[in-house]
């Protein structure tokens, strides 16, 4: 159960040639998205695009009106916190008449968690940004709609984004550990 | 469709004030507790604002402790009424990241089960849709029979009636019970005398089609900005059916097509579901003639599963629509991210659009006829 990307037992020949995405849609979306600074990414199942965050709705909006890819659908935008380096925010995009799948990521710094809306892109964005911004402390700007979506409106979370990596959840980890009286550390193991 | 009757406002020269009224959280026209603030002229909404998140009890965050196993039983509690299917997404998705070939038996039993959870998800929705509309009573007792048929099913494959934790990463929890494919066949007789009476008490219904033909109205165009799903968005014509669009399982084996209507009103999205029931009928006795006996369990599956890096977005169709799931793993035996992608929340987003122009108690059956759960659109 290893993934070949990243070769971890590759054997010693010659280095493999750079990988040129051909048998993805690539081509289209780097075409698609120029003057835009871009990098492709493979993962399991869609292709993976890096857009930095200044161009990200720039690039979503060429993608969508792009006559070769038409990517009319927004599936689902969220973000992933990897601590040091910064949040994530990811949206999966669908072409409804291509049938093609692309995600697009950009990088947020911890410090500046500021993004445009996609509102303007899809009107799906709406929600999933609103509860993106509760959960992650993104501020996404023109966002036509920015009350909390999940969180009770009469609690301040305005410092406190439950699905940031920082944010405890020591209780129910503490009150499980004692119910059950083991050691969650020493379950690690095979 | 925007009402024809002018609104007092617009009628006669006196002074009108629009009325706020707060519909829910706890109000049994909500399906669970959603709360909607309608500004209303007369009868005819003016603007409409929903409100969720009442049963918001952080599944995503509490996923990220626990090991890949564990996760299973919270997806089972955010789509409650298709928790096959929402399990479903959530081992597919582990299964892609850790390269998994799960057996052929274990897979046609998968899409037996979600295809019967198919079922009595619409049979659920067609009883609630007929209390929303004003028929109480027949409709949803009928549907309850049909609907206890398809449980008591479930309860004696898994053991339990709703939180079923039936699919594992890898195959199935254990083997079905032997007198599995009979006991398919006899729900499926009767859930097929279920469609018929539904046909015969509400289709054709001159009242029931008077209150929902031509009632919140949503083009494909719309629908598609919104980003519905699953039924709702068929209703308007968009023939997107991820079972057909993007063959997960053996669902490229089988012989049917994405049931669309025409018209995006609440009618259509009835129908589109009474017929998807027949349609999973079909596909259920297409999956009875090659399922065969086999391995339910992957070879070689560690007892403590431990994931590559990696992330996958994946999709399944549920009753409600897309069930999503996205995972990402820096390596080791949790999740560092899951992401519940809700149908529900999605298709609820159109609820102030179809719904604006409407007539006060046309604002209720909209809502019924999305079909929502709300501990899935909450999580």
């Amino acid at each position: 159960m290893t993934t070949d990307d990243g070769g971890n037992d590759a054997v010693e020949e010659a280095p493999e040639p750079p990988d040129t995405f051909e048998d993805t849609i690539w081509p289209d979306v780097n075409r698609t998205l120029t003057a835009v600074d871009v990098r492709p990414e493979r993962s399991v199942l869609d292709l993976i695009v890096h857009i930095p965050k200044a161009d990200v709705v720039r690039g979503l909006g060429m993608l969508k009106n792009d006559e070769a890819l038409q990517f009319n659908y927004l599936r689902s935008l969220t973000a992933v916190d990897n601590e040091a380096d910064g949040v994530d925010v990811v949206y999966h995009l669908y072409s409804v008449p291509n049938k093609f799948n692309l995600t697009v990521k950009t990088t947020l710094p911890n410090d500046d968690k500021v993004l445009d809306t996609a509102t303007p892109v899809w009107q799906a964005a709406n929600w999933l940004e609103r509860e993106t911004a509760e959960m992650f402390g993104v501020t996404f700007t023109g966002h036509p709609d920015p009350r909390p979506l999940l969180m009770p409106e009469d609690v301040d979370m305005s410092d406190t984004h439950p699905l940031l990596k920082s944010h405890p959840y020591a209780e129910i980890d503490i009150l499980q550990g004692e119910l059950l009286g083991h050691d969650r550390d020493a379950d690690e193991g095979d | 469709m925007v009402v024809d009757a002018p609104t007092p406002s617009e009628a006669g020269d006196f002074e009108t004030q629009d009325l706020l009224i707060n519909v829910g959280p706890q109000h049994p026209s909500t399906h669970g507790v959603f709360r909607m603030v309608l500004e209303i002229d007369g009868e005819v909404v003016k603007d409409l604002v929903p409100y969720i998140g009442y049963l918001h009890r952080g599944a995503e965050k509490l996923c990220e402790n626990f090991d890949f196993r564990q996760g299973i039983g919270y997806m089972d509690r955010t789509e409650y009424l298709a928790a096959h299917n929402a399990e479903l997404s959530y081992v597919m998705a582990v299964e892609a990241l850790a390269e998994i070939e799960v057996p052929e038996r274990a897979q046609w039993i998968r899409m037996i089960l979600c295809e019967l959870n198919r079922i009595s998800s619409h049979f659920m929705f067609l009883g609630a849709f007929g209390v929303d509309v004003g028929v109480f009573g027949t409709p949803f007792i009928y549907a309850w029979r049909e609907r206890e048929a398809v449980i008591d099913l479930f309860e004696e494959i898994s053991g339990d009636r709703m939180m079923y934790a039936y699919f594992r990463p890898g195959g199935l929890a254990w083997e079905v019970p032997v007198n599995f494919e009979e006991r398919v066949r006899e729900v499926l007789a009767s859930s097929r005398q279920g469609v018929k009476d539904f046909d015969g008490l509400l289709t054709e219904n001159e009242i029931f089609i008077a209150r929902t033909k031509n009632v919140g109205v949503i083009s494909a165009e719309d629908a598609i900005e919104i980003g519905m799903s699953g039924p709702s968005l068929r209703a308007s014509g968009v023939p997107l059916d991820l079972r057909k669009t993007e063959p997960y399982m053996y669902y490229d084996q089988l012989e049917f097509e994405p049931i669309t209507a025409e018209g995006g009103d609440v009618f259509d999205r009835y129908l589109v579901r009474l017929k998807e029931i027949s349609q999973s009928i079909d596909l259920i006795e297409q999956c009875l003639e090659r399922l065969e006996a086999g391995p339910i369990m992957a070879e070689k599956m560690p007892r403590m599963l431990r994931l590559p890096e990696g992330e996958a977005y994946m999709r399944t169709e549920a009753p409600r629509g897309e069930y999503g799931i996205y995972m990402v793993s820096k390596g080791g035996n949790k999740p560092h991210r899951v992401k519940v992608r809700s149908a529900c929340l999605s298709n609820l987003q159109a609820l102030k659009q179809m719904s604006v122009g409407q007539y006060v108690a046309d604002a209720i059956i909209i809502l019924g006829s999305i079909d929502i759960v709300l501990s899935e659109v909450d999580r």
